[in-house]
């Protein structure tokens, strides 16, 4: 019987113009956006690997140790899921200093082949977009008159005579529907998927198809939940043009007025001078290391500070030879950031400095590992304020997104694609690992006190032994727990409103 | 006809999607208000705290005019637009201020000279929060307005085809082009008021509040913008009516109207913005910096060759020529990395008026003085002053007799104080024949969609079978 009933509704509902213009409809706009993505995916790979090449080579340039400051670049690569769901893929830096005098963070990231700011009035649509906007006005559409409809003509009563159970109707009605919802989700998915896999850019592996599977999987938990939307006001409306009327209503409120009015009218600003207050307990910690290295040189019995107008200089002790001395430091009040660093290159010490040698050696060994004690301590500081100024907000934003389904549907698909605030954030954290590789090889092999550090006349520094960098996104089992709570509730909502809607229909009078 | 528009009229009122819309465009005129009361003080004190800052870092510098020459104005500051409610133009997107730096390639440790540099911004670097399009009258008109115009107008003629009283009020003596405008002006009535009340909320709350004075001419672009709204709202229950008419059924024809909706509305504007900005790529910001300094380099080694070596310091005159033309080059290649981002920019919002909401989107920002055309008007006052600025330091140094007259260079310079007062000073203007000018073709495009629409309306009422 229940057979019977889900080959009536398809018939009904796959010989409709509805169905072919929304079939239509998708496809072209999946297809469109597919391509203006794709593009645009191909031309971030290209400047990532333009970048990185040029990060590599310029590296190798330098003969000292201590000139990796502002050389050892890493890139992230762009994502090729981002093209299913954009999220923070393309706007957050992907191009970042690994240094061990800061640990680096999404927010100390800078942009390698930044775009024309004039483009950023546009957003750009990836195919969730338009799946979360299309498919959910198709899924009410319908809906709306699944019930009202066959009450109002007379054909509910006509079914209802045979010895059915209700809950039997709605479930062939839903079933049917689905399926019917399905074939545009698929072929334009497929479509893009051929698309993806014909461009040489774009290599996707089987863990890319499983993440694109849980993409679909919620998809279809999205879209399920607007049919039961339009389900649910079917049954308690009498009449199809009420409930029509209630339908895109609602379809207005929750995909296009709730997000873009929470989101603009949440003001979420932390308090301004707790960040100045964060700050300068950074920039002291910072002085007192300025403070403890100029004690160590007066300390030493050799190295001398060279003052000039009665200042003291940072660096240079006399020595003969020096090509020049450096400030490398960063004061970015905005993102937390302060560091100062100060040293000495030397091009070929001369042989009245040869004595003076060892000190600076030892300086060195002293300057560096307290310098990075000192970053220890201030990132202390630094992590929970960068949480609290940035993250929190964000992720505030987000939780109010989720009581509409929009916002749970992106969060999930976010979340899978790989390009979710976690997902780079992986990212970031390989980078901060790295930036412990590089300082425990540095230590290893005691470079930090070495004469290469500073020096290139006996020996010059050897890049290629320094621990590579590599960026694994992460497992699709990471993405599977990401996205699950997401899914989760939204297979909650679809589950009760189901449970309500039988409710509704059985007790209701035909 | 009034009869038919008076009908139509009372229908709409007592149906349910009056109440709807009433409701749904009250709570967003209302967020927009009380929203724009919250962030506009703070941004004109803002503005206001940066313009009066600028100032005095202008008037700190009128020690000597070499100071002048070489350290420039300082920032120059965008005035916020207090219509910034109507349309925010992605303003956030955009860079609040222009301003210039004398860093270049050094001679004989000369100071480089001022020149004007355009700082590029990229707030989203640090934006991690969720996308979203900002509440501002061009949503709430674009998106919403145009929606609820459609669920007005979509069964209007289908619907009463398929209930037969369009056969009733055709068997009257009434040609059917009256019955058409009837219609018409009964679905924009019933449209109209909802927004009208939702607006004039939203306007009183604004301008009863005291943080924010609206001046005769703010009130005049928001009578322009209300002439834009009305337009728009014609087409879309043009459409509607034409869809209907054409469909018959109005099962069918909602669908066929919310597809035209979602891809011409939601998608359009932005992948064709995508594809049109492709054409041409101007190279990347990093690119141009590196470029600009192998420019540097070269126009140094150029000196060099001609002139020997630094270290023999050479006459003002050859100093005052090298300094100068090297800043003239410098700002040259700024102004034109910037006009190929603009035509970029300007390329990728062309195409998009191929959908008429980035028509209305872009007649707002014009009318309400955000938005790219803005910018585009503060980078033009900006390059104005400049050369201002530049004339009067030129001017006062030609006023001195014992001056070498060799701009740039402190021993060829007056010596003479200048007065604070008598510097040029920037200030931020927003001209509304410029915004008219501009909009002329924007208004046309609507006005012949419109007409194009309503006449198809027309044609497919004329030759329906009932």
């Amino acid at each position: 019987m229940l057979k019977t009933l889900i080959g009536r509704e398809l018939l009904d509902n796959l010989m409709t113009f509805r169905f072919a213009a929304a079939v239509f409809i998708t496809l072209l706009l999946v297809v469109a956006n597919t391509v203006v993505l794709l593009k645009d995916y191909e031309q971030r790979l290209t400047a990532y690997n333009k970048a990185a090449t040029e990060s590599h080579e310029a590296l190798r340039e330098e003969k000292t140790y201590a000139r990796y400051a502002g050389a050892l670049i890493v890139h992230r690569p762009p994502n090729p899921l981002s093209i299913f769901n954009l999220g923070l893929d393309k706007q957050v830096g992907n191009k970042i200093e690994v240094y061990h005098a800061f640990v680096p963070t999404m927010w100390d990231a800078e942009k390698h082949g930044a775009d024309n700011p004039f483009l950023n009035l546009f957003t750009s649509i990836d195919i969730v977009l338009v799946f979360q906007g299309v498919l959910s006005l198709l899924a009410l559409i319908f809906a709306y008159d699944a019930l009202a409809g066959e009450r109002e003509r007379g054909t509910l009563r006509l079914v209802l005579t045979h010895p059915i159970q209700r809950g039997y109707i709605l479930l062939a009605k839903y079933i049917s529907a689905m399926l019917c919802l399905l074939v545009p989700l698929l072929i334009s998915l497929l479509l893009s998927i051929i698309l993806l896999t014909t461009s040489a850019t774009v290599a996707l592996n089987a863990d890319d198809f499983l993440r694109i599977g849980g993409i679909v999987l919620t998809s279809l938990l999205y879209v399920s939940l607007f049919y039961l939307i339009g389900l649910c006001i079917s049954a308690m409306t009498r009449r199809t043009s009420t409930a029509l009327m209630l339908c895109m209503f609602v379809w207005g409120v929750l995909v296009l007025v709730y997000p873009n009015l929470i989101l603009t009218a949440v003001e979420i600003t932390p308090k301004p001078d707790a960040k100045i207050s964060v700050y300068n307990q950074i920039k002291q910690t910072w002085e007192e290391l300025e403070r403890k290295k100029k004690q160590f040189i007066r300390n030493d019995t050799v190295l001398s500070l060279p003052s000039r107008g009665g200042e003291d200089m940072d660096a240079g002790f006399g020595l003969e030879g020096v090509e020049y001395t450096f400030w490398h430091d960063k004061d970015k009040p905005s993102i937390l950031l302060y560091f100062h660093q100060t040293g000495l290159y030397a091009g070929k010490i001369k042989t009245e400095s040869e004595p003076q040698v060892p000190h600076v050696q030892n300086y060195y060994s002293f300057y560096n590992r307290e310098t990075i004690n000192t970053v220890q301590r201030t990132w202390l500081v630094r992590k929970p304020a960068l949480e609290a100024i940035y993250v929190q907000p964000a992720n505030l934003g987000r939780m109010l997104l989720r009581f509409s389904p929009v916002g749970l549907y992106d969060a999930a698909t976010e979340a899978w694609a790989g390009s979710d605030l976690e997902g780079i954030q992986d990212f970031f954290s390989t980078v901060q690992r790295h930036r412990r590789a590089v300082v425990d090889y540095f230590y290893d092999k005691k470079i930090f006190e070495s004469r290469q550090w500073f020096a290139a006349d006996k020996g010059t520094a050897d890049w290629d032994a320094l621990p590579q960098f590599s960026f694994q996104r992460s497992d699709t089992g990471i993405n599977a727990k990401r996205a699950l709570p997401d899914m989760l509730l939204l297979l909650t909502m679809n589950v009760i409103l189901f449970t309500v809607i039988v409710l509704i229909f059985i007790k209701s009078e035909v | 006809m009034w009869h038919i528009a008076k009908r139509e009229l009372y229908d709409n009122l007592n149906s349910l999607r009056f109440a709807l819309a009433t409701v749904l465009l009250l709570a967003l005129m209302l967020t927009n208000a009380v929203l724009y009361l919250r962030e506009h003080p703070k941004r004109t004190q803002a503005y206001h705290n940066a313009a009066a800052g600028a100032i005095k870092t202008l008037e700190s510098r009128s020690t000597s005019l070499y100071r002048l020459a070489t350290e420039g104005p300082g920032d120059m500051h965008k005035a916020p637009s207090p219509l910034r409610f109507c349309a925010e133009g992605d303003e956030a997107f955009l860079p609040t201020h222009a301003g210039g730096a004398n860093y270049g390639r050094r001679i004989a440790n000369m100071t480089p000279i001022w020149r004007m540099f355009y700082p590029q911004k990229t707030p989203n670097l640090f934006n991690i929060r969720p996308d979203f399009t900002t509440l501002d009258w061009a949503f709430i008109v674009g998106y919403v307005l145009s929606f609820i115009a459609i669920l007005f107008t979509f069964d209007s003629i289908s619907g009463e085809l398929e209930r037969g009283t369009l056969r009733l009020t055709l068997a009257n003596a009434i040609p059917r082009h009256i019955v058409l405008v009837g219609k018409f002006l009964g679905a924009f009535i019933s449209v109209n008021i909802p927004f009208a009340v939702a607006v004039l909320m939203n306007l009183i709350l604004i301008s009863t509040s005291d943080a924010v004075q609206l001046n005769a001419e703010a009130w005049g672009r928001l009578g322009i913008l209300y002439g834009i709204v009305i337009l728009y709202t014609c087409l879309f229950i043009a459409l509607g009516l034409l869809i209907s008419a054409a469909v018959r059924e109005s099962g069918v024809s909602l669908v066929v109207l919310l597809l035209i909706w979602v891809s011409f509305v939601v998608f359009m504007p932005n992948t064709l913005a995508s594809i049109g900005s492709r054409t041409s790529v101007p190279i990347a910001y990093e690119e141009f910096w590196v470029r600009r300094m192998q420019l540097a380099d070269a126009a140094r080694e150029a000196y060099r060759n001609k002139y020997g070596d630094s270290q023999t310091t050479p006459s003002v005159h050859v100093l005052g020529e090298y300094v100068t033309s090297e800043a003239e080059e410098n700002e040259d290649y700024n102004e034109a990395y910037l006009k190929l981002q603009i035509e970029q920019g300007k390329r990728a919002r062309a195409i998009t008026r191929i959908s008429p909401t980035a028509i209305v989107q872009r007649l707002f920002e014009s009318f309400a003085g955000t938005g790219f055309e803005r910018h585009l008007q503060f980078i033009e006052n900006v390059q104005r002053y400049a050369r201002q600025y530049r004339e009067f330091v030129i001017d006062t140094d030609r006023a001195d007799p014992e001056s070498l007259h060799v701009v740039g260079i402190q021993e060829g310079m007056s010596q003479k104080p200048v007065s604070p007062e008598a510097i040029p000073k920037f200030k931020d203007t927003l001209n509304l024949n410029r915004d008219f000018n501009t909009a002329a073709t924007d208004l046309l495009l609507l006005v012949l969609f419109l007409m194009v629409i309503a006449s198809g309306a027309y044609l497919a009422f004329v030759r329906l079978e009932i």
